[in-house]
């Protein structure tokens, strides 16, 4: 794997964080009966982020929850490696709540209908929108972002990689090309 | 009847090895044995043994050929075609037939039909009690004249002591033999495998080798209390061996058998729960098979029995509760005794021959077969040199698999001739690359 | 097209077959089975109590012994995930004892199930249908030999509810009973020495053989046994051991071998008392200690169905 270019900095993913803070808000007319969760693993500390934002702004700090999707995945054949399962944590009730599902990045859009089904299950929200970091094209299902940081369209060969505190040493997202 | 001519073998017989010589046959006995026996033979065949080990067809008191009533196992052509195939050239056939051979008609029967086959000679074993139910004795005296050589409920233990009693001093009384299968049912109790430290782990009904022990003693006692000559069958462990040759040093006349698997198999291979490994009395420990070896060596073992016990694959390939009990070895068991114990030193090949020959001859008091002029021309010719993998699907036994599948052997019988004709024969490329027996 | 690489944390260790006992499985490996279980419990306190895990999957159980609570906790945990549920039992007419092993799994495998969950009176029956069949093979007890989805749920259930519980190193188990007949006994010797505990048998001389498990202790007392012990684990009593001439009358083997308060007390004082079911009441267990606080009895039995959705998951994910 080569490294391309850096697409973000910390600092431009600082400043989009903070504007789709603000987008939330705007849409959702405040902070009430909002609840973000972030799908495991970089969309938790996205979502941790964007509630930091949003109590900043608004002075309510909305709900906040984990989502593990790997028990609803479509795209686990032949694989050659034990998957993780982790805990999702939603610890407040779905029902009526405005829910904002946050990921790091917004490929082929089966993560979102994995957790979609997943939010489902759990209860009936009022509304469901999500918020990404980067949105790299290739859709495989008509699936789109309700929030947007950047939008880079990429090639099949590349890596889109998003490094964020704490799971990662550093704020930045990479664009990377796989070997042949 | 033909005149055939067996042209540079190493003979070797219980007499002694009589080096490289030839032998003639004429009209089913031993014409001639000598480097100039061939001078002025006329022989309608000659066979190039070219330095193979000709010596006596073995002898099995210990074998079950499945007829009548479980011919989908064996029957006495493939039994005994089998048996040619190994080496053999008399078996014992056992009694625990469909229905059991209680009756003289079923021996006179089994006797008339293994007569046409040409293979291997046919030495009927009678059963001990009607339908061995173990309660009531069977006519002996119509039974051996019928042809019948040793009497037997093999297959399933006499426990009534005063029954076995009876039939001991009742067969005494006409020279029969009588053969045992020594377990206690009760302390056997449903075991699959040998009771040790194997079956705990796996968590198999164990048959404790307390279950032999204790009946070997029981029938051995039999053999004191009443002279008669007890063969015990297939001894497996090393305290019933230990009392078998307690009595025999009282001079008691007790003879026993060992068998092939027991004597390179341990309760080991049932680890991988293959229910081929399921016999009866079970597949002992490693310090048993090294015990039995080591009472060969000191003589206190009289023959060697197969306890060929053929199934269908179907019945084998069943659970390891339900699997019936017994695997087929007639064919190779020659091959694997001269492989694991003769070739890496454990055993001289003349003691395997003996267990073989002389020894099963005089638990039956018949004579010792001899390579000798005016002998039945019952031999065997060995090929002690080349390796050959077990391949059951060249079996004459209907019993197509084997434990042994796979593994590299020597001491192949190329040829067996049973009153002079050939009862077997194997294609094999002499080393001029012509193909001889 | 070219593939699309998606990133999926995954665990190092090499993908598991089949589960016939704990031969080739590492206390880590199920380490990551009790957590997985973790989130299946969770699964199964939603509104929706299903996910698509396995969805087109094929969950055959194949039990030639009857058990209706395995069998069903099964099919529970594949109906949990969206997989489908074949059930062959023993007794219908789809198996028959006579027939060989080999032909009934040939038989019942046209079905193509993705797995099988099978339970059989002899040993080894499971080893021998892995030769017979592309699926993968799960033992739900194999004669005496073993039952490791049991052993899961009961070392889970420890982990659970041991008070302050910080791993299995130096936690003993005493298992009391009928050890000889039992596969529950075995796996469990099995698993808790992998995940670094100890473990004492106990019972009566003629259903404790030394060599059931020579590298663990064994005592005919069971107030020798429970001394110390983070967990007392009490089997069923069969009454067919007394007609069969191993043991003397229940009165005799409940004056000796019955978990009682004052023999608990000589127990670790967080000590579990654990059951594998279904339970002789006051037989195994004296009632007020089979209901009492330390008793975990029923959430053993409530563990059975995330265990087996983990066991399930792990073996089946992705090998389609």
């Amino acid at each position: 794997m080569k490294l391309k270019s850096r697409l973000m900095s910390a600092e431009e993913m600082s400043r989009a964080l903070r504007r789709i803070a603000h987008e939330i808000i705007e849409r959702n007319k405040g902070a009430q009966d909002l609840a973000l969760v972030g799908i495991h693993t970089r969309g938790v500390p996205l979502a941790e982020r964007l509630a930091a934002l949003i109590r900043d702004i608004e002075g309510e700090t909305p709900e906040v929850g984990k989502l593990d999707i790997t028990l609803y995945r479509d795209d686990l054949t032949e694989i050659a490696l034990q998957p993780v399962v982790r805990k999702t944590e939603v610890s407040f009730d779905v029902h009526g709540k405005s829910m904002v599902l946050c990921d790091d990045v917004l490929f082929t859009g089966r993560t979102a209908r994995a957790a979609l089904d997943a939010l489902v299950d759990m209860g009936r929200p009022a509304v469901i929108q999500y918020a990404v970091l980067v949105d790299r094209g290739h859709r495989e299902l008509p699936i789109r972002a309700d929030f947007v940081g950047k939008n880079v369209p990429t090639s099949r060969v590349e890596l889109v990689k998003v490094k964020l505190r704490p799971v990662d040493d550093e704020d930045a997202v990479d664009l990377y090309e796989l070997e042949a | 009847m033909s005149r055939l001519l067996v042209k540079d073998a190493w003979l070797v017989d219980g007499a002694g090895d009589h080096g490289r010589a030839d032998v003639t046959i004429e009209d089913g006995v031993i014409r001639g044995v000598g480097t100039d026996a061939a001078a002025g033979f006329r022989a309608a065949r000659t066979v190039e043994a070219a330095g193979r080990l000709l010596t006596p067809a073995f002898l099995d008191l210990h074998a079950h050929l499945r007829e009548p009533g479980q011919e989908v196992k064996e029957d006495l052509a493939s039994g005994l075609a089998a048996a040619a195939a190994g080496g053999f050239g008399t078996v014992v056939s056992m009694a625990n037939t469909e229905p059991p051979v209680d009756e003289p008609g079923l021996v006179t029967s089994l006797v008339r039909k293994a007569a046409g086959l040409g293979r291997a000679r046919l030495r009927p074993a009678a059963a001990l009690s009607h339908g061995l139910r173990g309660e009531v004795l069977t006519d002996f005296a119509a039974l051996q004249a019928a042809g019948a050589v040793m009497i037997t409920d093999d297959g399933i233990p006499v426990t009534n002591g005063r029954l076995m009693r009876s039939a001991c001093q009742y067969a005494a009384d006409l020279g029969l033999v009588v053969q045992t299968h020594s377990e206690d049912p009760s302390l056997r109790a449903g075991g699959v495998m040998n009771e040790g430290a194997v079956s705990q782990a796996l968590g198999l009904p164990g048959n404790p080798d307390a279950a032999e022990a204790v009946m070997v003693f029981r029938d051995c006692e039999m053999a004191r209390l009443t002279g008669a000559r007890v063969h015990i069958a297939h001894v497996t462990c090393m305290r019933a061996m230990q009392v078998v040759e307690q009595f025999k040093g009282m001079g008691v006349p007790v003879t026993c058998e060992v068998t092939p698997h027991h004597l390179t198999l341990s309760d080991a291979a049932l680890s991988g729960f293959d229910p081929v490994f399921k016999v009866a009395p079970p597949l002992r420990s490693d310090a048993d098979v090294a015990y039995l070896r080591e009472a060969i060596k000191r003589g206190v073992v009289d023959s060697i029995g197969t306890d060929h016990a053929p199934h269908t694959r179907a019945e084998k390939e069943r659970d390891l509760l339900s699997a019936p009990f017994g695997l087929p070895n007639i064919e190779v068991a020659f091959p694997l005794l001269y492989t694991e114990l003769v070739v890496p030193g454990t055993l001289p090949v003349a003691e395997l021959l003996r267990l073989l020959q002389d020894g099963p001859a005089a638990v039956m008091g018949w004579p010792a077969p001899r390579l000798a002029v005016g002998a039945p021309a019952d031999v065997t010719l060995l090929d002690l040199e080349s390796e050959r993998p077990v391949d059951p699907e060249t079996f004459l036994s209907k019993a197509r698999f084997s434990p042994w599948t796979g593994r590299a052997l020597r001491g192949w019988p190329t040829l067996t001739l049973v009153a002079g004709e050939v009862a077997f024969e194997r294609q094999v490329p002499d080393r001029s690359g012509a193909a001889s027996g | 097209m070219a593939t699309v690489r998606v990133e999926i944390p995954s665990s190092p260790t090499p993908r598991k077959r089949h589960l016939l006992d704990f031969e080739g499985w590492s206390a880590d490996d199920v380490g990551a089975l009790f957590d997985t279980a973790d989130v299946m419990a969770q699964v199964l306190t939603r509104a929706i109590k299903r996910v698509p895990a396995l969805q087109g999957f094929t969950v055959g159980t194949l039990f030639f012994e009857d058990s209706t609570r395995t069998r069903l906790s099964f099919e529970r945990a594949a109906r949990a995930q969206s997989a489908d549920v074949i059930s062959f039992a023993a007794g219908g007419s789809s198996l028959s004892k006579g027939e060989s092993l080999k032909d009934t799994l040939q038989t019942i495998d046209q079905m193509q199930a993705d797995v099988y969950v099978v339970r059989h009176p002899a040993a080894g029956a499971p080893h021998q249908l892995t030769h017979w069949t592309e699926a993968a093979v799960i033992n739900a007890g194999d004669g005496r030999r073993a039952h490791p989805t049991q052993a899961l749920l009961d070392a889970y259930t420890f982990r659970q509810r041991f008070a302050g519980f910080d791993g299995f190193t130096g936690k003993r188990l005493a298992v009391v009973g009928d050890i000889m007949h039992s596969r529950v006994a075995r796996s469990n010797v099995e698993l808790w020495r992998k995940l670094g505990g100890e473990v004492v048998l106990c019972g009566p001389a003629p259903l404790l053989p030394p060599e059931v498990a020579p590298q663990v202790r064994h005592t005919y007392r069971l107030e020798e046994a429970v001394e110390g012990a983070h967990a007392v684990m009490t089997l069923r009593l069969q009454l067919e051991r007394m007609s069969a001439g191993l043991l003397p009358s229940p009165a005799e083997y409940v004056s000796r071998y019955q978990l009682t308060e004052r023999v608990l007390q000589r127990a670790h004082p967080d000590a579990l008392v654990m059951h594998p079911g279904p339970l002789n009441r006051d037989v195994e267990v004296a009632t007020e200690v089979a209901d009492g606080p330390r008793s975990v009895i029923r959430d053993q039995v409530a563990n059975g169905v995330p265990i087996r959705m983990a066991v399930l998951y792990t073996l089946l994910v992705g090998t389609r």
